[in-house]
């Protein structure tokens, strides 16, 4: 694992930044921190631009879906309206649980916020336009995203309510069983890229468009389609969201939270449902690839605001499974298909039947 | 699943799955079928139950209620509370008070169909809304100044409805004519 | 490791849970996710209807019976009318019954397409739920072009109708019911044969026919188990006789089958209104009845179907102008109290299509 210095004398920003602190005699090591610490709240800032953003999406693309307008009030169609939602959401009350388990309950909407933030560490968001390029990137995604589980665990334990317990288990059952199909749809990439590297990933498939993965035929469209199931159930969206479920578990695991601590939880839901599309974006989409005269950053987004939209699509439409039903179609139907799928492409890779 | 996803035709399901993916986004160019509400608003029909309001003379403008107590007594909430002592000498009611509590009101309609005198009725004004209770009960002052510029069709005079203002002016509301019909604003 | 153990705990769900559908409350015995025991407690809603009809004119009890059903208060209207002109014989004109039927029949599609819409949503589809209210929207406005409320209606009363038809009404109403036939491809297109809504309706909260007449079941949640039991056909009244139309039935008992059979059920009914449109004579719309009208001593209890089941009202009279007892029943009291009986061993989520199906409205349950 190379520690990214170089990635990050590859903007002029920093270039500049470091220039400047160095001629005030910083060190070289407090140079770098205070590099990476404002590198930290570009992406903190962008993301959470994105979440909001994208709530304000979703609101928009339901409304119009059925027939209404959605946020109307503050600005152009409503676009600030989720600036003014959070600020409403951070002047509120904590209304907290006497009976809650205070630790638990305190740290579960922490967990999640900065799990959901973690995995863009290694997100190519362009050419060069990378925090840090590990070589395990993907199994660090991997890794970093399935905290949450463990926050949903934390908050509908901590709660002391059994709506919120309901939800908790539920997520923990969810999201470790909708894990295995998701690897292995992400397996068959690595497969052939031969690399755990976002950006040998993204490399790979630069050239003409038949090199994105979700065109390696067959296997490629099964993994791609896998992927984005287990990718919803990752994230928590119909039809999919049982931990959540209105209509029976009222708000499931976020039920006792209020205020900025719900806010949490809303935000890290919607930068969770980012993180699988870029993922998948980065994955199947060919990433940052694209013709030249659009820059790479905006190609990277365009597809995972493309795969956002899919998903959104897919909520306001389905109904929502049952909690039984969703483990039945994990574990019979999709982790089947998907290691089938793989075997399928490891025979053709080592067959050497692709291009 | 018992009968599910396992058991049918894989096919059928992901063609049904596509066919109401299709039919959501097609609505999404549509147009919305809602309104802003406070900038824009429906019409109401004219026959819509809004505020209880109290109609005046169309001519002299003074207000068309004999004092006559049938809206009070059709009012199944009693929300109508009229005070009306007779005068000694001329035998007539005399209006001291008329006021309706909104807070009670259920806006059935009945006092403007029980009234022969075309001095009560529901008009399509409807936002009246207030955090104040005792706001709600409005005086014959009020009832009278939100019916000023309430249209509508003037069945005191027998056997003719009023077409517009070429008539005679108005008689003095006299309670001895007592039309005897319903009102038949049926159209 | 030998202390470790399960059990049995209580989820109290309701009166404030969002698919309970008002202010139901289910006290659950839960074995992990799985239901056990429903206790259902009801009264949340009770405004005493019934006692307060005491104390009101004949006339005057129609708008407070409004708020006893109001999904569908023309019904209540109805019925209401139908017993008191039943106690006084009186003779209802030809123009009025046919506006009744025109009535209550669209009030029925308007009460199928709210159910079509929160059943989506209590199963987790949201946007079906804003497409079926607008539809019903569409049949709300015919309501308040007539009678000029959208919910509390006051229009039928004893001896016809309160007001004629509008001016327009007549094509208008054909063409919502246009709309809502040419719609209904889309509702049906969203559902019906979607995997997900299939696994969550299919096979889920059978509730045999045995066990539906024991409780006293009635309406599509009868029909669905295989009874064909209709009151406009098996005790017609108004003028239902000379329409032609199928009772649909279905026979599985399940919640698809409860789904379907309403889907059915709007299309007999705008089948309905079109005959009565089409059949409308001239004339009066109300027979004379004075407002503070005495019906002869006696007692009736008149029954009609309306879109959740058999709606009866029981009047006594003591020849005064009030009432002197009003006893009125609602399906959903019914529909409740069956739940104990089929839903156990459910897990919460079919509890909640369960609920959902069985289409219970709280205010007709509480008075």
């Amino acid at each position: 694992m190379t520690f990214p210095v170089a990635v990050l004398e590859l903007y002029p920003l920093f270039r500049w930044l470091s220039g400047v602190l160095e001629s005030f005699g910083f060190s070289a090591n407090t140079v770098l921190i205070i590099s990476y610490a404002v590198l930290g709240v570009i992406m903190f800032s962008a993301l959470s631009i994105i979440a909001l953003f994208l709530v304000w999406w979703e609101r928009k693309i339901a409304a119009h879906m059925q027939q209404r307008f959605g946020p109307m009030r503050h600005g152009w169609h409503g676009w600030y309206q989720t600036i003014m939602d959070a600020i409403k959401l951070l002047q509120k009350e904590d209304v907290r649980v006497a009976s809650r388990d205070k630790i638990v309950y305190f740290w579960a909407p922490v967990i999640c916020f900065v799990a959901a933030y973690l995995a863009y560490i290694v997100m190519p968001w362009g050419k060069n336009l990378i925090v840090a390029d590990f070589n395990i990137g993907i199994l660090y995604i991997m890794a970093v995203t399935t905290f949450t589980v463990i926050a949903l665990l934390m908050a509908g334990w901590g709660s002391n309510n059994k709506y919120a317990l309901l939800g908790g288990m539920r997520s923990a059952a969810q999201v470790v069983s909708y894990e295995i199909p998701m690897v292995a749809s992400i397996l068959t990439v690595i497969l052939f890229v031969g690399s755990m590297s976002m950006v040998d990933i993204v490399t790979s498939q630069s050239g003409w468009i038949f090199n994105w993965f979700i065109f390696k035929l067959p296997f490629g469209p099964i993994a791609f389609v896998t992927y984005l199931i287990a990718a919803t159930a990752e994230a928590n969206r119909t039809p999919f969201d049982i931990p959540e479920a209105e209509q029976e578990l009222v708000a499931g695991f976020n039920i006792e939270y209020s205020g900025m601590k719900f806010a949490m939880f809303f935000l890290a839901e919607f930068i969770n449902m980012f993180t699988v599309s870029a993922l998948a974006a980065t994955l199947f989409l060919g990433g940052w690839n694209g013709w030249s005269f659009i820059p790479s950053w905006a190609w990277f987004l365009m597809k995972t605001f493309g795969v956002v939209f899919l998903m959104m699509l897919i909520r306001w439409t389905y109904p929502r499974l049952r909690v039984d039903q969703l483990m039945e179609f994990a574990w019979k139907f999709l982790v089947p298909v998907t290691f089938a799928n793989l075997i399928l492409a490891a025979v053709i890779k080592y067959a050497g039947w692709h291009w | 699943m018992q009968g599910g996803i396992g058991n049918m035709g894989i096919f059928k399901d992901i063609k049904a799955l596509f066919s109401g993916m299709r039919i959501t986004s097609k609505h999404l160019g549509r147009h919305a079928i809602t309104l802003q509400y406070p900038e824009e608003k429906w019409e109401m029909p004219e026959r819509s139950r809004g505020v209880v309001v109290l109609l005046s003379d169309k001519e002299d403008g003074s207000l068309n209620c004999t004092s006559c107590m049938l809206c009070m007594r059709a009012c199944p909430t009693a929300a109508i509370v009229i005070d009306s002592p007779r005068d000694p000498e001329t035998k007539k009611r005399n209006l001291k008070k008329f006021e309706i509590d909104f807070g009670l009101c259920c806006f059935c309609g009945l006092c403007e169909e029980a009234c022969n005198f075309s001095a009560i009725k529901l008009a399509t004004k409807y936002e009246f809304s207030s955090a104040d209770k005792d706001s709600f009960l409005w005086d014959v002052n009020k009832l009278q100044e939100v019916g000023r510029d309430v249209d509508y069709i003037d069945t005191r005079k027998k056997k003719k409805v009023a077409p517009k203002k070429e008539t005679t002016p108005a008689e003095t509301k006299s309670p001895e004519k007592k039309p005897v019909d319903q009102k038949g604003e049926n159209s | 490791m030998s202390d470790l153990r399960t059990e049995e705990y209580y989820l109290n769900m309701g009166p404030h849970h969002p698919s309970t559908h008002g202010v139901c409350r289910m006290v659950l015995k839960m074995d992990g996710e799985k239901v056990k025991e429903i206790e259902p407690h009801i009264g949340y809603l009770h405004r005493s209807i019934e006692k307060i009809c005491e104390n009101r004119t004949y006339a005057q009890c129609i708008p407070i019976l409004d708020r006893f059903e109001y999904v569908t208060a023309m019904s209540c209207n109805y019925v209401f009318a139908l017993a008191a002109e039943r106690l006084a014989s009186i003779e209802v004109p030809e123009r009025a019954e046919h506006i009744r039927v025109i009535m209550l029949e669209l009030n029925r599609i308007a009460s199928h397409l709210l159910f079509y819409g929160v059943t989506a949503m209590d199963i987790g589809a949201l946007t079906p739920f804003l497409y079926g209210l607008r539809e019903r929207e569409s049949i709300l406005d015919l309501f308040e072009m007539t009678c000029g409320q959208r919910l509390t209606y006051n229009y039928i009363r004893v001896g016809g109708v309160s007001r004629d038809l509008p001016n327009g009404f007549i094509p208008k109403c054909h063409e919502a019911l246009n709309t809502i036939e040419k719609k209904l491809a889309d509702y049906e297109g969203l559902l019906n044969e979607n995997p997900i809504w299939l696994v969550r309706t299919v096979g889920i909260g059978v509730l045999p026919a045995k066990v539906a007449l024991d409780y006293g079941v009635s309406g599509p949640c009868l029909r669905a188990s295989g009874v064909q039991y209709d009151l406009r056909r098996n005790d017609p009244y108004s003028i239902y006789d000379r329409f032609e139309f199928d009772i649909p039935v279905r026979h599985n008992g399940d919640c698809y089958d409860r789904y379907l059979l309403r889907l059915d059920e709007i299309r007999q009914s705008i089948h309905i209104v079109r005959q009565a449109l089409d059949a409308l004579p001239e004339g009066d719309f109300k027979a004379k009845v004075s407002p503070n009208f005495k019906p002869p001593a006696g007692e009736v209890y008149a029954r009609i179907e309306n879109s959740r089941g058999e709606l009866g009202v029981h009047v006594i009279s003591d020849g005064t102008k009030k009432p002197l007892r009003v006893k009125t029943r609602g399906a959903s009291y019914n529909h409740i109290a069956v739940l104990p009986a089929f839903a156990t061993d459910v897990l919460l989520a079919d509890l909640v299509a369960i609920f959902a199906t069985m289409d219970v409205i709280m205010p007709e349950v509480d008075r």
